[in-house]
């Protein structure tokens, strides 16, 4: 097992960077795809003036209907098309750049920077960082939120980019799949988020120092680490990011998952953009917190896989922390 | 507890001693594999087989185990002191054996030179893994099977080996034979007490141990105050007077045999139909509910630990003490021995009820009790000394919790581990025979 | 083609596996037998071996500190696999087609939705803490994972599925089943089993001592 797990950690060090340009390959490739298909068809429809009267007539388009729920009397909704409009040519033309760009200035910022300092593994020195509890938590939010990500975005993305390659039929299966899991495992996420908002929030305030770890950028550029805490004002940003994002993925998820409760159709299509909007924006911080947590800043997994970091990373990116570690006697010695 | 500092030093010292008495086995590295391996394919039944098979690794029973509780150390997770037999079982008797020797290692001597520390020195046999595993895997009967192939593979610790050896091949122990246990009891009749001993007739015989003879005298001279104030036809004899059997803690079931064999004809020639062992743990297992068992026969009287005796006595009016008073604050520490495997869990009670103390319990107690962490002959084990006293932590936080003066205990083994604990710890509080404690406050009329 | 073996062939040799597999798992296992015991019970031998089948579905409360994520993960996770197992609708139509021949009540699709997240949730922690607790982490071996992994992905397709619009998602889960029946009688999840017996000769020896366990 530790065998393994070293294998892949040497993997993810070495190799790691080479998976960020074939992702980068794959996002653009979808933008190429929505550009071909929002071109539209050439022959008229001969009931093409019919219905653009329909949809023209008088405002709103009010018939009558023996249904009797939202909506159930309008004809042709117009909103429908400004919806699908700003989807298809907006959200996700931009969503896909914005994945990209954020993997392309992962790959571009791991390149020109300084090699990032090593601490040694054999170190005799550790402190308890995140206790079993708190790992469990981590890895159960991010297990849930990847699984998210990733059903969101066949479901956002899927047409133009798996649909040309699977083809209409499988890829109806895994649409539908896509669906079910992403509405399966978000109650799951809404959970692990509420525990991990109590669980950290406190430690998570902004304080004086974190605005001048934003004014030397967190140390990335420079090389030299500005003083922190337990968590760094980056570490924060990114937590109260999650606890905003997630907010409104949660709320605007729900509402959608629940269509009886009366809601008008506009609100579920501006909902739709928001939710993909929020999950967009995470997602691409969400790049960020993997890069740096794997192998821009090495020794940094271990406080999310055993719970322990050496005491010297502590000191060097979490020097505060550290020196209340060492007043209340917390950095163990290694056991031989 | 009232006891002579030099023996105390000198039976430390010959301890220590025996740590550099090892003789090289005669067995080569590969009979020794061998030897292990058909021990414990002998010893393995329906009950390991299943209890292997319903392990689910949740290590759930590292959470019950004093060495892992007082280290956090995954090692000492009980169950993975069964992985030897594990791994034997699956590739020797599992029904899936011609899948799992694909990829299952067989054992080694360096495995079992590396298992010989998860068994004996950091495993007290003390059972308390069983109570919390959510399968019911009785862990403690794997590892006593381990021990008994350790043992014929040549493979553990010198000290408790020639302990048990001597006990199982000469009769005495610690050099404590028959002689000089009958010139303890001479000794004890100048001092004006009444002992019986070699009664051709009796209805109890009554063990001593050679902790008693030698260190705690004070509990010695107590049981034989007890026994004449009950007004009980007992006696001592001086074939059968050891309670102490190291054949139970090696694992070697020869030794283990001799040494309840001169009990149980003790106990025959005087036609007695109970036996009172000493306060030594292990003895009353080892004797109650092994005895039977090696000797393949049902045993002819009744086998009882003193604190089982001294609340049966009490219950049945025969046995009065002077209450002590609310003043004195004590705590109880249960023997795993007598308590979660032998069953003895109400006679302490019982007696510190009569007693009328401030009576305490420990957060653990009874027959969730945490080890005294030097079980099972591990008192004995120089280079487990480090260990036991990160165990012994635990006891002195449950200890202090109760607020107790004193710590009553009723086992020489625990109270051995508790006193070379406290003298590591400074620790203040004193420990306390029961026996010692019900002989120094028997009523004067019955 | 590939729906046929599984639906067919694949099933039936699958069941095989598992029904003989288990049946001679547990043989083997309890035909090496225990020595009968010679010493004076203290107490009854077959209570406490029933007793302890029963009572160790409850920690001890000594222990419940030590152990409550696992007790409420276990908790979840088993009780929501069983409801799963039985009471989904698809199921019990599956067993009344292919083994029982008769069919009883089902819950709700809304129940159905509800104990999978218990069920997810619950097989996610346990296998996180297995992952992440020193002691489980070093007692897992590969078996322990693939268990894990089967298990999750047969509850995951069987929830993809749940739309029922795309016979490739219900082949597929059905597939993955059959690999999970054949993997069951050579790894750890024999517990399903094998648990009954642990806890009654651990109940019985405990019992005979005096001790309840």
């Amino acid at each position: 097992m530790m065998a393994s797990l070293k294998i892949t950690r040497h993997i993810v060090r070495q190799y790691g960077i080479l998976l960020l340009p074939v992702l980068l390959l794959f996002t653009s490739a979808s933008m190429a795809a929505v550009s071909e298909q929002t071109g539209g068809s050439a022959v008229p429809n001969p009931g093409t003036d019919l219905w653009r009267a329909v949809r023209e007539g008088p405002t709103p388009n009010v018939g009558t209907s023996q249904v009797q729920s939202v909506g159930s009397t309008t004809l042709i909704a117009e909103s429908g098309e400004k919806w699908r409009t700003l989807r298809r040519q907006y959200m996700i033309p931009w969503g896909g750049w914005l994945l990209a760009g954020m993997l392309g200035l992962i790959v571009v910022f791991h390149l020109v920077r300084k090699a990032p300092e090593r601490f040694d593994e054999s170190s005799e020195q550790w402190i308890q960082r995140f206790p079993g509890y708190d790992r469990i938590l981590h890895w159960f939010m991010a297990g849930t939120f990847i699984f998210l990500a990733l059903t969101g975005l066949v479901l956002l993305l899927g047409r133009f980019l798996l649909l040309p390659v699977f083809g209409p039929e499988a890829f109806g299966a895994i649409a539908s799949a896509c669906k079910e899991g992403h509405n399966l495992f978000g109650p799951l996420f809404m959970l692990a988020l509420v525990l991990f908002l109590l669980r950290f929030a406190s430690r998570n305030w902004f304080t004086r120092g974190d605005l001048s770890w934003f004014a030397r950028g967190g140390g990335m550029f420079s090389g030299k680490h500005p003083s922190a805490g337990f968590f760094n004002a980056g570490e924060k940003l990114l937590f109260w990011s999650l606890a905003f994002a997630g907010a409104v993925l949660c709320v605007s998820g729900l509402i959608l998952l629940f269509p009886q409760f009366g809601q008008s159709r506009e609100l579920m299509q501006t909902l739709m953009l928001l939710h993909a909007l929020a999950a967009l924006g995470i997602v691409a911080f969400t790049f960020g917190h993997i890069y740096l947590a794997t192998i821009g800043v090495p020794g940094s997994l271990n406080a999310m896989n055993t719970g322990r970091v050496d005491a010297d990373w502590a000191r060097a990116h979490h020097d505060r922390w550290h020196r209340e570690c060492e007043e209340q006697g917390l950095i163990e010695k290694q056991q031989s | 507890m009232n006891i002579d500092m030099n023996v105390m030093q000198g039976f430390m010292e010959k301890v220590q001693q025996m740590g550099q008495m090892d003789v090289p086995s005669k067995l080569s590295d590969v009979e020794r594999v061998d030897t292990a391996r058909r021990v414990k394919l002998e010893k393995m039944d329906a009950q390991l087989a299943v209890d292997l098979d319903a392990c689910v690794h949740c290590g759930l029973c590292a959470e019950a185990c004093h060495f892992y509780l007082s280290t956090k150390d995954p090692k000492y997770t009980p169950i993975r002191k069964l992985d030897l037999m594990k791994r034997l079982y699956r590739r020797e008797r599992s029904s899936n054996r011609w899948l799992y020797r694909l990829y299952t290692k067989d054992i080694t001597i360096e495995d079992l030179q590396e298992w010989e520390e998860l068994v004996y020195d950091s495993c007290t046999v003390c059972q308390r893994c069983s109570l919390i595993c959510p399968m019911g895997i009785h862990i403690a009967s794997g590892v006593a099977i381990m021990r008994s192939a350790m043992r014929a593979a040549d493979l553990m610790p010198v000290e408790v080996r020639l302990v048990g050896q001597e006990q199982g091949e000469q009769g005495t122990l610690f050099g404590l034979g028959s002689e000089q246990f009958v010139q303890a009891i001479e000794e004890l009749r100048k001092t004006g007490l009444e002992i019986p001993l070699d009664e051709p007739e009796a209805d109890i015989l009554v063990l001593s141990s050679v902790m008693d003879v030698m260190l705690f005298r004070d509990t010695l001279v107590s049981t034989i105050k007890i026994m004449n104030h009950v007004g009980a036809r007992w006696t001592f004899s001086s074939q059968g007077y050891e309670s102490a059997n190291f054949g139970y803690m090696t694992g070697d079931e020869a030794w283990q045999c001799a040494a309840s064999k001169r009990v149980y004809d003790a106990a025959l020639a005087c036609g007695a139909k109970t036996v009172i062992v000493a306060e030594c743990g292990h003895s009353y297992p080892a004797l109650r509910w092994d005895g039977a068992e090696l000797l393949g026969k049902p045993l002819p009287f009744d086998v009882l630990a003193p604190s089982e005796f001294l609340g049966r006595e009490i219950q049945a009016g025969r046995l009065k003490v002077k209450p002590i008073g609310k003043q004195k604050k004590l705590t109880f520490h249960d023997a795993c021995k007598h308590a979660r495997v032998g069953g003895v869990v109400e006679g302490p009670r019982i007696v510190m009820d009569a007693l009328g103390v401030d009576f305490r319990e420990t957060e653990f107690h009874g027959i969730e009790n945490l080890c005294c962490g030097g079980g099972a002959g591990n008192f004995l084990i120089n280079r487990g000394m480090p260990l036991r006293q990160k165990a012994f932590e635990l006891k002195m936080e449950q200890f202090d919790a109760t607020g107790a003066d004193a710590v009553v205990v009723s086992c020489d083994s625990c109270m051995m581990n508790f006193m070379g604990g406290a003298m590591m710890h400074q620790y203040e509080k004193p420990f306390e025979s029961l026996v010692a404690l019900v002989g120094e406050n028997l009523a004067t009329q019955r | 083609m590939f729906v046929q073996f599984v639906e067919g062939p694949l099933w039936y040799f699958s069941a095989t596996v598992f029904v003989i597999g288990v049946a001679v798992r547990l043989l083997f296992a309890l035909r090496m037998g225990t020595a009968t015991p010679l010493s004076k019970p203290r107490g009854s031998a077959s209570q406490g071996a029933i007793r302890a089948v029963f009572s160790r579905f409850v920690p001890r409360r000594e222990f419940r500190p030590r152990m409550r994520l696992e007790v409420i993960a276990g908790y979840a996770f088993h009780l929501g696999l069983f409801a799963l197992l039985f009471f989904a609708a698809p199921h019990i139509e599956f067993y009344k087609d292919y083994i029982f021949g008769f069919a009883w009540p089902a819950m709700p699709r809304w129940a159905f939705i509800v104990v999978s997240e218990i069920a997810f949730a619950g097989l996610l922690v346990l296998w996180l803490r297995r992952m992440l607790h020193p002691v489980s982490r070093k007692l897992s071996d590969a078996g322990d994972h693939i268990g894990s992994i089967l298990v999750f992905m047969v509850m995951l397709t069987g929830c993809l599925a749940l739309d029922q619009s795309h016979e490739s998602l219900r082949v597929l889960h059905f597939f993955l089943a059959e690999l999970l029946l054949i993997y069951f009688p050579f790894s750890s999840l024999m517990h399903t089993f094998t648990f009954v017996f642990s806890r009654g000769y651990l109940g019985a020896s405990f019992a005979r001592h005096g001790v309840k366990a």
